[in-house]
């Protein structure tokens, strides 16, 4: 070979920096990375300070380089096993952060189909021994993308759900209306279900005559032993998320019931969406927001009755209020409110201990039929919930439990994913389908309701027998005294 | 510029092979496949994904039409930078040809594609009973074809083989595009054993038989402590001298023991400065419980601190997760990991492992230590962050100085993770310009035009400036000296006849080659090269020259207590390797000390269990029939105690009627044709690569 024909640059042990680039201009270790140069200072507001991390509080950059590419998440990354591409793996969206902080990669577009096609699921984090979390790598690089959450719906959608809950939930229901007339393609059209991360419902065929016209927090703050009044003591405070609150609405009513006839009095917290969807959608300063708000009331509630867990039942919305911290790294006082909140926060999945399973009652034991518990990966991945829920279920069901295979493997629900990445989400949530009909389940336990729409919608064509069901109401309705 | 264009030139043609979602040049593609789990980094030109094995001949067939360089790529976990791309050029990503086509446990073969998951297949094997040997740390991401690429070893190699072994047939796609089936039990040269460990530098494996195993009937682990490292390598160095073959024999110093029990409860009391764990396995629970405790009183006689058996399924299963975790551990130490992979002489062990702490203490560098102690082999691994360019080069300092003690201490400088690019400049130190000239002659001879992954395991010229140039004692020339009288007297013989032209016929002792029309060649008689066989009890080694009869040879073994795991066979030590008279003789093989037609002694392999470093020469050999060079000395590989002759299958294989590869080797290792010429009768020099280019 001639010389012309190398001009790629290599070295043996370490890599050349890309052009221009003095070797002194290079970090080196103990610096701190000052300028994030994946945005301009005056963006910092829309980005996270820094990161809390398995191995402490760290930097974007710092925690994206802690990634020693060994590989070995790369067989649980849904995208990365079903493309077999690099560019679409774990390692590879951690390995674009990087290079695009380093400024060896130059053009954050060509990020974009490795950023956009990352389901969140954690899976990565999960396996990885660093502990590298990918998820907020990720994020942080698309809030780093032109245009990301900028467009026109996401940002109206998210401001009057934060500004005016009551409007937004007028709109809602007016599409639900729209649904129950007839057209589900123009509901669907509207893009609501996607928005709210749950476009199995978007589906005509899905759940079209399920849509509530009294959200749960309206029937909640009607229930009287639910109200705050100060000085009476409280066992639990429930928070109510966007798919219970808005969707799926007798998931609120079990999740109340079962907190009721096992732990006695407790309240309703009337919160704010948790702003998880503002996060993913790249707008940060509302998710900020919203967690002001809750916190708020979470400080309101603990003054008026004490010490209690608040307790979520999407395990989604439980695992990043768990999270609330690390919006706040860069604000002292906010972080600290934050972090006492967190450490209140409960998923439901966790709450439940077995002695306190009950009883089940044969005849609807029966009626489930084959029961089995699918990870949502905001459970296991996010809040490292797998035993707990196993453990009551298998207590409840007993023989008709079952193991589900790969039960941690993504649905492909993942919030708007099934929308924005049709192709994938599919391929996704088929082996999922495949993993349920292999152990012949009738009952698929969730604790996601972004979880239970999409492996609805898939099992109502791929599997009509079996259905998905969310942990609360399979509980409630094993031990629901008749 | 013109780098796009030789892309875009071909790219309607690779899209109708493999789709147009089977062709990237995107930037993000490029960027993405410029790295891997090692420190090198190069751009390639485009990523082409195949979605069926049969896509992979005629897209090699272009690229090579197109001279465009290309290489294959699985899950990127090398730790050598094999899979960077140094010339630009194609990526081939197998990484979706993953179906297990066929498990035959009548056979016992599995036919895998190449982007088959080790552990995918472990467990696609368990629930028939099987298990597959070769089990990487990596198992858990790293595929088959990557394995059979870097000649892949593990903990259970030390009983069951590293890849190679467990290997029955192949089917690849050499540089030039044409699809070939090989097995080691071929007549003539075995070609397969040579592409196994090749590094994707001879060709592209499409599809695998691998050997399966049914699961043992018993396995019990059991971990010993120790106050010092040396304590416990005198005990493994006895344990596998006694005749114990333990189905895994691995140890973990201080460091590495603390960074995996980090967050868990240790179970070793703090003063423990090297933990072994020992796993013995078979059908016969009582014996294994007799090899159990001979184990335990070596390692009490050794000074043991807390032996523990463990019988609980569930404390083995955290044991393994400790010893597997070590190297993804470290991750959470630093963000960059360099593990050598050094071999030495087991006994030696304790030697080499001392002189890799002082070195790494002398470049205050953080480092841990786990190996497989039954082999001999160590992975230390050096943790550091790359962003830190003055540690970074203590690093690479570090790591050529414990290369060179590896190799001072007769061993080599990769047992399991291959040479790639980042050890290639130790390659001059290890070996010396003959040998190096031995393995560019495989290379040039299936891949002439330097296409198919270019400028990996070789030292390529700027190579020298990197390093010191070569300060260690060479073989070659020196090595000579070494030699029988007997043998240097064959050497010099070659050599007057390669100067004169004149053919030789290898006639051994004449067990095999019973031929009366020599062609014209003259014999050459090596009844003399029997000097006694030189045994390393210890080591568990011997050196044999290769007239010394086999049964003269098995006689001296049997009079210090070791033995040679093979059936009764007659005739020469050379004679047997050449003729290939039992095909698994291979697996006992270590090294062979052969001399070419120039006349130029080539010592390929060593007295090490494990080597990766180089093309597995040494396996080419057996059943090359003296064409591609004269076997003057073997070095083998033994077994302590009593053992069972195996039966005599007849195994020998039939009639060799050269194919294409084994002419093309022919021609670059004896261009002129002068050893055994009627072999390869009216190729070599007169018709030069007829069936390689037709």
């Amino acid at each position: 070979m001639n010389g012309q024909e190398q001009e790629q640059e290599h070295d043996i042990i370490v890599d050349i920096p890309a052009a221009g680039e003095a070797e002194a201009a290079l970090p080196r270790r103990g610096f701190p990375n000052d300028v994030n140069e994946l945005y301009p200072h005056e963006q910092a507001g829309r980005h996270l300070d820094t990161l809390l991390t398995d191995l402490g509080e760290r930097r974007l950059y710092d925690a994206a380089s802690q990634c020693n590419r060994c590989g070995y998440c790369e067989n649980v990354c849904p995208t990365y096993m079903l493309t077999g591409r690099e560019t679409l793996s774990s390692r590879g969206r951690n390995q674009f952060v990087r290079l695009l902080v380093e400024g060896r990669a130059k053009d954050p577009e060509a990020a974009r189909e490795a950023l956009n096609t990352c389901m969140l699921c954690g899976a990565c984090t999960s396996s990885c021994y660093a502990k590298v979390p990918t998820p907020d790598i990720v994020l942080e690089g698309r809030r780093a993308l032109n245009g990301y959450g900028d467009n026109f719906f996401a940002r109206a959608a998210i401001n009057t759900l934060l500004n005016a809950p009551a409007i937004f939930g007028f709109w809602l229901k007016l599409a639900y209306l729209v649904k129950k007339t007839g057209l589900p393609r123009l509901a669907a059209k509207m893009g609501l279900y996607d928005f709210l991360g749950m476009p199995g419902l978007a589906d005509a065929e899905g759940a079209v005559d399920k849509v509530p016209l009294r959200f749960a927090a309206e029937t909640l703050r009607a229930d009287e032993e639910l109200r705050a009044v100060h000085g009476k003591p409280v066992n639990w405070a429930y928070f109510v998320p966007c798919g219970p609150n808005l969707i799926y609405t007798e998931v609120s009513e079990a999740t109340v019931r079962v907190l009721k006839a096992r732990f006695g009095p407790g309240v309703f917290v009337d919160n704010a969406c948790c702003g998880l969807m503002a996060n993913n959608y790249g707008r940060l300063e509302e998710a900020r927001e919203f967690a002001r708000k809750n916190i708020v009331r979470f400080e309101e509630l603990r003054a008026a009755h004490g010490d209690f867990k608040v307790i979520a039942d999407c395990s989604s919305c439980a695992a990043f209020m768990k999270s609330y911290e690390q919006l706040f790294t860069a604000d002292a006082e906010w972080r600290t409110r934050a972090k006492a909140f967190a450490d209140a926060v409960c998923d439901i999945l966790e709450f439940l201990p077995p002695e306190k399973a009950g009883v089940s009652d044969p005849e609807a034991l029966k009626k489930a039929g084959k029961v089995t518990y699918h990870d949502s990966c905001r459970a296991c991945h996010g809040q490292g919930i797998r035993q707990e829920p196993r453990e009551v279920l298998r207590k409840l069901a007993g023989k008709a439990y079952r193991e589900l295979p790969e039960s941690d493997w993504c649905c492909g629900g993942a919030g708007a994913y099934a929308f924005t990445e049709p192709e994938l989400s599919a391929k996704v949530l088929d082996r999922k389908l495949r993993n349920i009909a292999s152990v012949q389940a009738d009952t698929v336990i969730v604790g996601g309701t972004s979880c239970l729409s999409q492996i609805n919608a898939g099992l109502k064509t791929a599997y009509p027998s079996a259905r998905a069901v969310h942990y609360s109401v399979f509980v409630d309705e094993l031990t629901r005294k008749k | 510029m013109f780098k796009k264009d030789r892309i875009s030139e071909i790219r309607p043609e690779l899209e109708a092979i493999v789709g147009p979602d089977g062709v990237r040049t995107g930037e993000a593609e490029i960027l993405m496949y410029s790295y891997d789990a090692g420190m090198a980094r190069a751009r390639p030109e485009v990523v082409i994904t195949f979605s069926a094995a049969d896509q992979v001949a005629p897209v090699v067939k272009l690229l090579a039409k197109s001279g465009i360089p290309f290489l294959p790529r699985l899950a990127g976990t090398n730790l050598s930078g094999g899979t960077i791309p140094l010339h630009g050029g194609a990526v081939l990503n197998m990484s979706r040809l993953k179906k297990i086509r066929q498990i035959d446990t009548g056979a016992r073969l599995a036919l895998v594609e190449p982007g088959v998951v080790n552990l995918e297949l472990q467990n696609a094997l368990a629930p028939f009973g099987f298990f597959y040997a070769p089990d990487p740390g990596s198992q858990k991401v790293s595929t088959i074809g990557g394995n059979i690429g870097e000649n892949a070893g593990g903990p259970l190699c030390l009983k069951y083989g590293v890849t190679v072994d467990n290997v029955e047939k192949l089917e690849f796609v050499s540089p030039d595009g044409e699809t070939h089936t090989v097995s080691y039990r071929d007549a003539g040269p075995d070609v397969m054993s040579l592409l196994v460990g090749s590094e994707g530098t001879l060709g592209i494996v499409t599809a695998a038989w691998l050997k399966i195993l049914p699961l043992p009937a018993h396995i019990k682990t059991a971990t010993a402590a120790f106050k010092s490292m040396d304590e416990a390598m005198n005990a493994v160095t006895r344990i596998i001298g006694c005749g114990i073959l333990p189905r895994a024999l691995e140890a973990m110093d201080k460091v590495s023991l603390d960074t995996v029990m980090a967050g868990r409860e240790n179970p070793f009391p703090p003063s423990v400065e090297a933990v072994l764990l020992l796993e013995l396995d078979g059908d016969d629970p009582v014996r294994i419980t007799k090899d159990l405790d001979t184990c335990h009183k070596i390692c009490a006689a050794e000074g043991c601190q807390n032996f523990r058996m463990s019988g609980d399924p569930a404390e083995r299963e955290m044991l393994w997760q400790a010893r597997r975790g070590v190297n993804p551990a470290m991750a959470r130490l630093a963000p960059d990991l360099l593990v050598e992979d050094g071999v030495v002489p087991r006994p030696l062990l304790t030697a080499a492992l001392r002189e890799t702490r002082e070195i790494a203490a002398k470049y205050k560098l953080t480092s841990a230590m786990i190996f497989h102690a039954g082999d001999g082999n160590m992975h230390m691994h050096i943790i550091f962050d790359r962003r830190d360019l003055q540690e970074v080069r203590r690093v690479k300092k570090a790591g050529y100085e414990m290369m060179k003690a590896y190799i001072k201490l007769g061993g080599t400088i990769s047992g399991e993770h291959g040479i790639g690019v980042e050890k290639r400049v130790a390659m001059s130190w290890l070996y010396g310009p003959e040998e190096l000239e031995f393995f560019r002659a495989i290379k040039r001879a299936f891949d002439p035009a330097e296409l198919c992954n270019p400028d990996k395991i070789l030292p390529i010229g700027g190579d020298d400036a990197c390093g010191e140039g070569r300060t260690l004692p060479a073989s070659g020339l020196s090595a000579r000296a070494s030699q029988s009288p007997a043998a240097r007297g064959i050497i010099d013989e070659l050599r007057v006849r390669s100067g004169r032209n004149i053919a030789t016929a290898v006639t051994g002792l004449g067990t095999r080659l019973k031929r009366a029309d020599l062609g014209g060649a003259q014999p050459l008689d090596l009844r003399a090269l029997n000097a006694a066989a030189v045994i390393d009890a210890r080591n568990l080694t011997a050196r044999v020259e290769a007239g010394v009869r086999m049964t003269d040879f098995r006689r001296q073994l049997a009079a210090e207590g070791l033995r040679l795991d093979l059936p009764e066979l007659e005739g020469s030590v050379g004679g047997l390797i050449a003729s290939k008279a039992w095909p698994d003789l291979r697996d006992l093989l270590l090294g062979l000390e052969i001399v070419t037609a120039e006349g130029t002694l080539v010592e390929l392999g060593g007295k090490t269990v494990k080597n990766v470093a180089g093309y597995d020469a040494v396996r080419l050999m057996c059943g090359s029939q003296g064409a591609y060079g004269v076997i003057i000395a073997a070095t083998f590989a033994l077994a302590a105690g009593q053992g069972q002759a195996a039966a005599y299958a007849k195994a020998e294989p039939g009639d060799f009627t050269p194919g294409p590869l084994q002419r093309n080797l022919k021609e670059q290792l004896d261009p002129r044709n002068l050893l055994n010429p009627w072999i390869y009768a009216g190729t070599a020099a007169a018709a030069p690569g007829q069936e390689a280019v037709k």
